[in-house]
């Protein structure tokens, strides 16, 4: 029986949860003790130009079957392309073989669930899809425009769109329908004059910033408005001096401060990483089960919040890739770790919560525990009003480098632009600058988190975990933050 | 006819009265993951996924899909063609690549391409088995068809196998790493891969903190292969270089790396994971990049050939890459004298001995800078001997002072394997010796070894 299908907008729901149902049945009837199939039809868009042409203009469509399963305490995940009965039993019975083959002693338990059934949608004001290429490629090359300086050698801007249905299906009596839809973009300009070269992006570097919405969302970008200083800001750095380096106060941008959270709080509360699944490639953490409750990961100042349900986020749903539904948590509560990250294998196995956390790039890969939107919660005040709390100091803008050891505790970030604070204002541009530290010492130093009319939320879509390798698009929401006593530069 | 090529065809068919590539991607791929000496991810996959270029009056859009009946192909066919007619013309497109020979290869194993699942889970229980500590990591065997078609008559396809153990070997406080790649699976041995990695592990109890401060080093292959393919992505690539972005713009010709270091990009050299086309179709040639230490040259590919007035080398980026320009994916080093990383070690006399990096980031492009942190067996060297083990060291090197001065590299490159498995299966890998070197700046410490 072939899934009834057109095309994306059209696809039958009931249809192709027959098809996971197939699947499920399948594979229960070849041993396993759990099974969860979940079909994904994704559409992805991306214009991106260059230096006044197009340099990417492609509309990638990708559809198929994952089939997870439980065989005697063992997984094993297969998946097929094939929309149909005979890929559905494939995926099954091929799943089963591998977990039936898995070498190991295998004692896994997954939490009790409540099985999730039910819909969701992505609120959208305007489809990305709707609007017309070739307005996507116009709005692009004004950006660009906007970027022009003798000494910008390169600009580029990208505007991207995303829609995923995820149907979902677990022998639990999970059954749940989605459709995901996200859009996003960014511009960059890079200069260079004598041997020197400098970048400055916006609204983020690395790939710009998404969201769950509609065009709305890349519009609220305001790419033309920024595109001038985002040229100028680029050319000034190449006059710009060196940072030195030094022991002194540092005020983030709320942009840096979404990467600083991603790094340096979020991988290290997945819990998979903490029970060591992850160590072969992404790495551990500095963490263990036990610091539950007890560990002082920061300052009072740090709350962090794990929130899939947040408006606009990229880790937003209803229901995870387990069917567990979407659930806002405390990860840091004044600077006392109180969560983590899990899936219901790792939640029965600390024997706290159900799960929650877990999601698969696509079809063709297995659920892991991944960030959902991991927001540092605003505390008072302005951005103003942290440079001003500084006598000398520095003012940190847009990731350039980023690098985070295996445990999550050494870490050296770059960021595009510095600014000196002397006296509480800002005084000179500063180029090349670098501040490192080990985790919980540098949240330790956290005396000011602005309020929330700074907080921002920005959405990510290279966060790479598992082998296979694997994508997730994530959210963090942050607001502008002053830390005390940090390494800046190179010890000398 | 292979399926990749028919599958390619028949794509280039559904946009009849196009100008037009099609590119076809079909993978069978296994991978044992194993955690705490446990299968725990066990990810089997079957894919053919269809790229259509289409251009008309030098404008190009690209449509992917893995939906490869007729209907699937036809949609495939019409969205190309949207995208085409909504970018502006090109000047600088170079046109499709001709109808072109491609060179013969090796990298196909019949014994390879037929491993199963079973067979998979069998070679990641070897690995696991011969450790006496708990094991973490993955054995993957795939066949990979990659295939082009097109309407300048280029009809191109290769079938690639290839096959990975990877073994860290790992408790609360200690960590040791091993690894082997090859595309033919008779050539590994798990086993040994387990061994290797509990015995470096073993050796790594009780790490000592080391001072920040510029040390001299030995590198082991797996390290100076992932430095060099960073340096290299931003270094060596046409695009960058026109852009007068990259370390090597301003540079060609000059006298930079000690002279004992010569770096190429060879597709074509059996001993790594061979290839024959680039993504664009065009033959792959070997590039010499750095000669007896003078900066030779960069790989390019079509359109930046065009700009430049260069024949392309062969190195046309996948479409998502091509941002980036065209990449270096076979990176290979010139062999030293040394037999082995003793040897090296002797030749350092005091320093460091790197066996793995972790989480690379670079620092300054322009400056060839790099970040980044050592893992599962940093060892201080003392008297020309590998002493004391270290925490995990966070370094910030600048490539070009580190390989100005290379006291010495070992005679028998390693096939170190490049590949993370994102999307696509795309092999690819860099055959790199060991390698001392008179500068390696250390600028923090981390974690202890172990998980």
């Amino acid at each position: 029986m072939p899934a009834e299908r057109a095309d994306f907008a059209t696809l039958v729901f009931a249809s192709v949860r027959e098809l996971c149902e197939e699947a499920v049945s399948a594979a229960l009837a070849a041993g396993a003790s759990y099974v969860d199939a979940r079909v994904v039809l994704r559409r992805a868009q991306t214009v991106a130009t260059r230096n006044g042409r197009v340099d990417r203009l492609d509309d990638i469509e990708s559809e198929g079957i994952g089939v997870r399963a439980l065989v005697d305490g063992a997984w094993g995940f297969a998946c097929d392309r094939r929309l149909g009965k005979d890929g559905a039993q494939a995926a099954a019975a091929k799943a089963c073989a591998f977990a039936k083959a898995a070498p190991g002693g295998h004692r896994r338990a997954l939490a009790p669930l409540e099985p999730g059934q039910g819909e969701y949608r992505t609120p959208v004001e305007r489809d990305p899809f709707e609007i017309p290429l070739a307005d996507k490629v116009a709005h692009c090359l004004r950006a660009e425009e906007g970027m022009a300086h003798d000494d910008v050698k390169v600009t580029s801007a990208f505007v991207r769109a995303q829609r995923e249905k995820r149907v979902f299906v677990s022998s639990d009596g999970a059954a749940t329908d989605q459709e995901l839809v996200e859009c996003g973009g960014g511009i960059d300009a890079l200069a260079s004059h004598r041997g020197i070269t400098q970048i400055r992006s916006h609204p983020s570097a690395h790939g710009g910033s998404s969201s769950q919405a509609g065009w709305e969302y890349v519009e609220s970008l305001a790419f033309e408005r920024e595109a001038p200083r985002v040229g100028e800001q680029a050319a000034a750095l190449l006059r710009a001096d060196p940072c030195p380096s030094m022991v002194t106060t540092i005020v983030v941008d709320a942009e840096q401060m979404e990467l600083q959270t991603h790094e340096s709080v979020g991988h290290p509360t997945e819990l998979d990483r903490v029970y060591g699944t992850e160590a072969a490639y992404a790495g551990t953490s500095f963490l263990k089960p036990g610091d539950l409750g007890s560990l002082r990961y920061g300052s009072e100042h740090m709350n962090v919040t794990a929130d899939p349900t947040t408006p606009g986020g990229l880790g937003t749903f209803a229901f995870d890739d387990e069917g567990v539904p979407a659930e806002r948590f405390p990860v840091v509560a004044e600077g006392v770790l109180r969560g983590f990250l899990t899936s219901r294998e790792t939640a029965a196995r600390i024997g706290s919560g159900a799960g929650g956390s877990m999601r698969a790039d696509g079809w063709s890969r297995m659920p892991l525990v991944r960030m959902t939107n991991l927001h540092l919660e605003p505390g008072e005040g302005s951005l103003e009003e942290l440079i001003a709390g500084v006598d000398e100091g520095l003012f940190l803008q847009t990731n350039k480098s980023w690098s985070i050891d295996d445990k999550r505790l050494n870490f050296q970030f770059g960021t595009q632009a510095a600014w000196e604070i002397v006296d509480g204002e800002l005084g000179r541009l500063l180029r090349d600058a670098t501040y490192t530290g080990q985790t919980p010492v540098f949240w330790g130093s956290l005396d000011a988190v602005a309020g929330p009319d700074e907080w921002r939320l920005h959405g990510l879509t290279n966060c790479g975990k598992g082998q296979p390798g694997q994508h997730a698009h994530v959210s963090h929401g942050t607001s502008p933050a002053r830390f005390r006593n940090v390494q800046v530069g190179f010890k000398s | 006819m292979s399926k990749a090529l028919e599958l390619a065809e028949r794509a280039l068919r559904a946009a009849e009265g196009d100008e037009a590539l099609a590119l076809a991607n079909s993978e069978r791929s296994g991978l044992a993951r194993f955690a705490g000496s446990e299968v725990h991810q066990p990810t089997l996959i079957e894919n053919d996924v269809v790229e259509l270029q289409i251009v008309r009056d030098g404008r190009v859009g690209v449509a992917v899909a893995n939906r490869t009946d007729d209907e699937g192909l036809k949609a495939l066919a019409a969205r190309a063609a949207e995208a085409a007619d909504s970018a502006p013309a090109d000047p600088d497109f170079p046109g499709l690549a001709p109808k072109a020979e491609p060179p013969a290869v090796e990298g196909y194993d019949e014994e390879t391409a037929a491993l199963s699942p079973e067979d998979q889970a069998r070679l990641a229980a070897a690995a696991i088995e011969a450790s006496s500590l708990d094991l973490y990591g993955f054995f993957t065997s795939a066949l990979t068809e990659l295939a082009l078609a097109s309407t300048t008559g280029l009809a191109v396809s290769q079938a690639m196998t290839d096959a990975c153990v990877f073994a860290l070997a790992a408790v609360d406080d200690a960590s040791g790493h091993a690894e082997q790649t090859s595309w033919r699976v008779g050539e590994i041995d798990p086993a040994e891969a387990g061994r290797a990695a509990d015995a470096k592990a073993e050796r790594t109890r009780g790490a000592i903190e080391l001072e920040p401060g510029s040390y001299r080093a030995v590198l082991e292959p797996y390290a100076f292969a992932e430095l060099l393919l960073y340096f290299a992505y931003d270094a060596f690539g046409a695009l960058g270089l026109l852009e007068e972005r990259s370390y090597a713009a301003g540079r060609i010709g000059e006298k930079i790396f000690d002279e004992r270091f010569s770096l190429a990009d060879d597709g074509l050299d059996q001993r790594g994971l061979p290839k024959a086309f680039d993504f664009e179709g065009s033959p792959k040639t070997r590039v010499e990049l750095v000669e007896n230490g003078v900066l030779r040259d960069v790989v390019w590919d079509r359109a930046t050939g065009k700009r430049a007035g260069r024949e392309t080398t062969g190195h046309g980026p996948p479409s998502s890459l091509r941002r980036w320009g065209p990449l270096p994916f076979n990176l290979s080093v010139a062999p030293g004298e040394a037999e082995t990383t003793e040897e090296l070690a002797e030749l350092v006399g005091d320093g460091i001995y790197i066996s793995r990096l972790h989480y690379l980031s670079i620092v300054n492009p322009r400056d060839g800078v790099i970040t980044g942190m050592t893992r599962d067996g940093t060892f201080r060297i003392r008297g020309g001997r590998v002493a004391d083990p270290l925490v995990n060291l966070r370094f910030t090197v600048s490539m070009p002072e580190l390989l100005a001065e290379l006291p010495g590299l070992t005679r028998e490159p390693v096939l170190v394997n490049e590949a993370s498995y994102y999307d696509e299966r795309y092999p690819n890998g860099a055959l790199v010796p060991a390698a001392a070197t008179a500068k390696f700046d250390v600028t923090g410490t981390g974690s202890t070894p172990g998980i």
